[in-house]
C-alpha cells in the first residue's frame, strides 16, 4: 500500500524526485504536447502565409526576401480569379449548409417517428453510410454514373422520360458538385439531429399532443426551440468543413469546365502548383483563412455556446 | 337514416384519423425508402462495376444481369502501386491515430477537470485549428517540408493526419470526460492512488467508449484526406486516396479497377460507421448530445 507520506523531507531517489514532479505537474504535462501541436498548425501557417503573400518570391533567408507590399493580393484579386472563387465558393457552402440541415432534419423526424425499433435502427445504419465515401470514391462515382455516354443516370432520364438529360459535369456542374455533397454529408446532419430528437423528454412532446396542436406546430414551437445547440453545432461544424471541401470537386472537375467549379482552395492549388505563383497563393490563402475563421468566430459570439457547455 | 346521420360524424372522423394516421406511415415509408434508394444505388452500381467483366462495365443498356468476376481486383492487387499505397495509408494513418490520441486525450481531461484560465477561449482556439482550410495551411508545410527532408515522408504525413483531428479528440474527449462523474477518481485518491494512477486506472478505461469511436472518426478523417497527400508526397509516402485518384487523372480511365479501387477504400470505412454507430452522435456533436 503506497500512503501518501511523502511529506517528511528524507532524502529523495532521483527516481521518487521525478515521479513527484510528473504528479505535481500532471496538468502541465498532459497540456504541452497539445498545446505545442497547436501553435504549429494554427499560428505558424498564418504567419508563414503572411510572410509569403508579402514577398516577391519565396527565398530560404526569410529576412532577405524582397517585399513588394500587397501587389500579391491585387495580382490575386484582378488577374487571379480570387473574386470568382470566392462567390463560387460562398455558393456551395451555403446551398450545401442549407440543403443538409433541412434534409438532415426532415430524415431524422421521420426516421425518428417510425414505430418498430428494428426498422427504425436499420434505416439509422443506412442512413450513415455515405459518410465512409472518401471524396475522391464520390468523384469516381459522380464520373461513372453522371458520364453523358456512358453514366447510367443520363441513360434513365434519357430512356425513362421524355426529357433530354442535361450534361451534368459541363452544364449544371455547380449544381451537381453540391447534390454530390449533399448525399456524401447528409449523414452527419441527420445522425446528430437524430440523437437530438430522441433527447428531447417525451413529456414534452405528451403535452403539446394533449393540447391537441398540429404536428408543425409541434415541431415549431417545442421540438426545434429545445434542439437549438445541437441544431446550432450541427450546422456550425459542417459549416466549418464545408469550407475544407477540395477532393471531390478536383477529382470530378477539377475546378472546371472553364472556371465553374473553381473553389477557393482549387484556385489556391491552381495558383501554387500549376501557375507556380506562390505569393499570389499565399495571398488568397491569407484572405481565405480570416474570412473563414472571422465568419465561423462570429457565429460562435453571436449565437453563443448556450447550452453546449456544462 | 337518422340513426346513421346522428352516428356517422364520429364514424367518419374516427375513419378520417385511422386513413391519416396510414397515410402519414405511407408517405414516411415512402420518403425513406426513396432516400435509401438514393443512398444505395450509387454504391451498388459502383459495386457492381467493380465486379463486370472488362468490356462490359459500362455498356448501355446497362447489363442488370451478370456473371461477377474478381478480375478487376486482381488486376488491382497486381498492380504494385495500389497495394503500396493501401499499405502505406493504413501504416500512417494507424500511426497518426496513435499519435492523436496520445497528445489529445490527456489534454482533453485536464481541459475537463481542471480550472482552465479562459477555457472557453482555449476551446475555441483548438476548434479554430479545424476553421483553417486545409489548402490555406498546406502551403506553408510543404515549404517547410523541404526544407526539413519532411517532404514525401510517412513521418510527415502522420503529423499532418494528426493536425488534422487534434482539434475533434480534444472536443470530444472533453465532453466524454465532463459526462465521467469526478467521485470516482476521488475514491481512487482516497485509496491512495496518485493522480496518475487515477486517471489511468479509473478514468480511462470508463472513458472507453469515447475514445473507440473518436479513434474510429479520426481514422476515417485521415483516410479520406486527399489534398495533404497531393501536395506532401510524391513517391514514398503516397497515400491510398492519391493513387485512386490517379486513376482518374493521368492514365487513361479504366473504369472496372477505377471502381474496384474506390469500392476496396470504402469497405472498410462502411465496417467502421456501422460498428460504431451507437457512438457516433455523441462523438460528433461534441457532448452536446451525451446521450442517444
Amino acid at each position: 500500500m503506497s500512503t501518501p507520506t511523502q511529506t517528511e523531507t528524507t532524502p529523495q531517489s532521483t527516481v521518487a524526485r521525478l515521479r513527484d514532479l510528473w504528479n505535481d505537474y500532471l496538468p502541465y504535462w498532459f497540456m504541452a504536447p497539445m498545446v505545442a501541436v497547436m501553435v504549429m498548425i494554427t499560428f505558424f501557417p498564418g504567419a508563414y502565409d503572411l510572410y509569403l503573400s508579402l514577398v516577391a518570391e519565396p527565398t530560404l533567408d526569410v529576412f532577405s526576401a524582397e517585399f513588394v507590399g500587397l501587389s500579391n493580393f491585387e495580382t490575386a484579386f484582378t488577374r487571379g480569379g480570387a473574386i470568382h472563387s470566392f462567390v463560387v465558393t460562398i455558393t456551395v457552402v451555403t446551398s450545401a449548409l442549407l440543403l443538409e440541415t433541412v434534409l438532415g432534419f426532415v430524415l431524422a423526424a421521420l426516421v425518428a417517428g417510425v414505430g418498430s425499433g428494428r426498422v427504425k435502427s436499420f434505416y439509422r445504419v443506412l442512413f450513415i453510410v455515405p459518410m465512409a465515401v472518401a471524396p475522391v470514391s464520390l468523384a469516381t462515382i459522380g464520373r461513372i454514373m453522371l458520364n453523358s455516354e456512358i453514366g447510367i443516370i443520363p441513360y434513365v432520364i434519357n430512356t425513362g422520360t421524355p426529357f433530354a438529360a442535361p450534361n451534368f459535369l459541363s452544364e449544371i456542374p455547380l449544381l451537381t458538385v453540391i447534390l454530390l455533397d449533399a448525399w456524401n454529408w447528409t449523414p452527419f446532419m441527420f445522425i446528430i439531429f437524430y440523437a437530438g430528437l430522441s433527447s428531447v423528454p417525451k413529456t414534452l412532446i405528451e403535452a403539446s399532443r394533449v393540447d391537441g396542436a398540429p404536428m408543425w406546430r409541434r415541431y415549431v414551437h417545442v421540438i426545434i426551440p429545445y434542439m437549438k445547440p445541437v441544431v446550432f453545432v450541427a450546422t456550425l461544424i459542417r459549416l466549418i468543413d464545408l469550407f475544407r471541401t477540395f477532393g471531390v470537386v478536383y477529382g470530378l472537375t477539377g475546378g472546371g469546365p472553364g472556371t465553374a467549379t473553381q473553389l477557393v482552395s482549387i484556385n489556391i492549388y491552381e495558383q501554387m502548383f500549376i501557375n507556380n505563383q506562390i505569393p499570389v497563393a499565399a495571398a488568397i490563402a491569407i484572405v481565405y483563412l480570416v474570412l473563414v475563421v472571422a465568419l465561423c468566430n462570429i457565429i460562435i459570439a453571436k449565437v453563443g455556446f448556450e447550452g453546449v457547455w456544462d | 337514416m337518422a340513426t346513421t346521420d346522428g352516428d356517422s360524424p364520429t364514424a367518419s372522423q374516427r375513419l378520417d384519423k385511422d386513413t391519416r394516421e396510414t397515410l402519414v406511415t405511407v408517405v414516411r415509408h415512402t420518403i425513406l425508402l426513396t432516400w435509401s434508394f438514393i443512398v444505395l444505388f450509387p454504391l451498388y452500381w459502383l459495386a457492381s462495376m467493380s465486379l463486370k467483366p472488362p468490356g462490359t462495365a459500362n455498356s448501355l443498356p446497362p447489363d442488370w444481369i451478370f456473371l461477377p468476376t474478381v478480375y478487376n481486383y486482381i488486376q488491382l492487387i497486381q498492380d504494385s502501386g495500389f497495394v503500396a499505397a493501401f499499405a502505406n495509408s493504413l501504416v500512417m494513418v494507424s500511426a497518426s491515430v496513435v499519435l492523436v490520441l496520445l497528445i489529445g486525450v490527456p489534454a482533453a481531461y485536464v481541459l475537463s477537470r481542471y480550472d482552465i484560465p479562459m477555457e472557453r477561449d482555449v476551446l475555441v482556439w483548438i476548434l479554430s485549428s479545424r476553421m483553417l482550410p486545409p489548402i490555406a495551411v498546406v502551403l506553408p508545410f510543404f515549404i517547410i517540408f523541404r526544407e526539413l527532408n519532411l517532404f514525401d515522408t510517412r513521418i510527415g504525413m502522420v503529423l499532418m493526419y494528426v493536425s488534422i483531428n487534434l482539434s475533434l479528440v480534444v472536443w470530444v474527449m472533453k465532453a466524454f470526460f465532463d459526462g465521467i462523474p469526478e467521485t470516482l477518481e476521488e475514491a481512487a485518491r482516497v485509496d491512495g492512488a496518485t493522480q496518475f494512477q487515477g486517471f489511468r486506472k479509473v478514468v480511462l478505461p470508463a472513458a472507453k467508449p469515447g475514445i473507440f469511436s473518436v479513434a474510429i472518426i479520426s481514422f476515417i478523417f485521415a483516410w479520406i484526406e486527399l489534398l495533404f497527400g497531393l501536395v506532401l508526397t510524391s513517391f514514398e509516402a503516397v497515400p491510398v486516396t492519391l493513387f485512386v485518384y490517379s486513376f482518374i487523372g493521368s492514365r487513361s480511365i479504366e473504369w472496372g479497377m477505377l471502381a474496384a479501387a474506390s469500392t476496396a477504400m470504402i469497405v472498410p470505412v462502411v465496417i467502421f460507421l456501422v460498428a460504431v454507430n451507437k457512438y457516433l452522435a455523441a462523438g460528433l456533436s461534441f457532448g452536446v448530445v451525451i446521450k442517444e
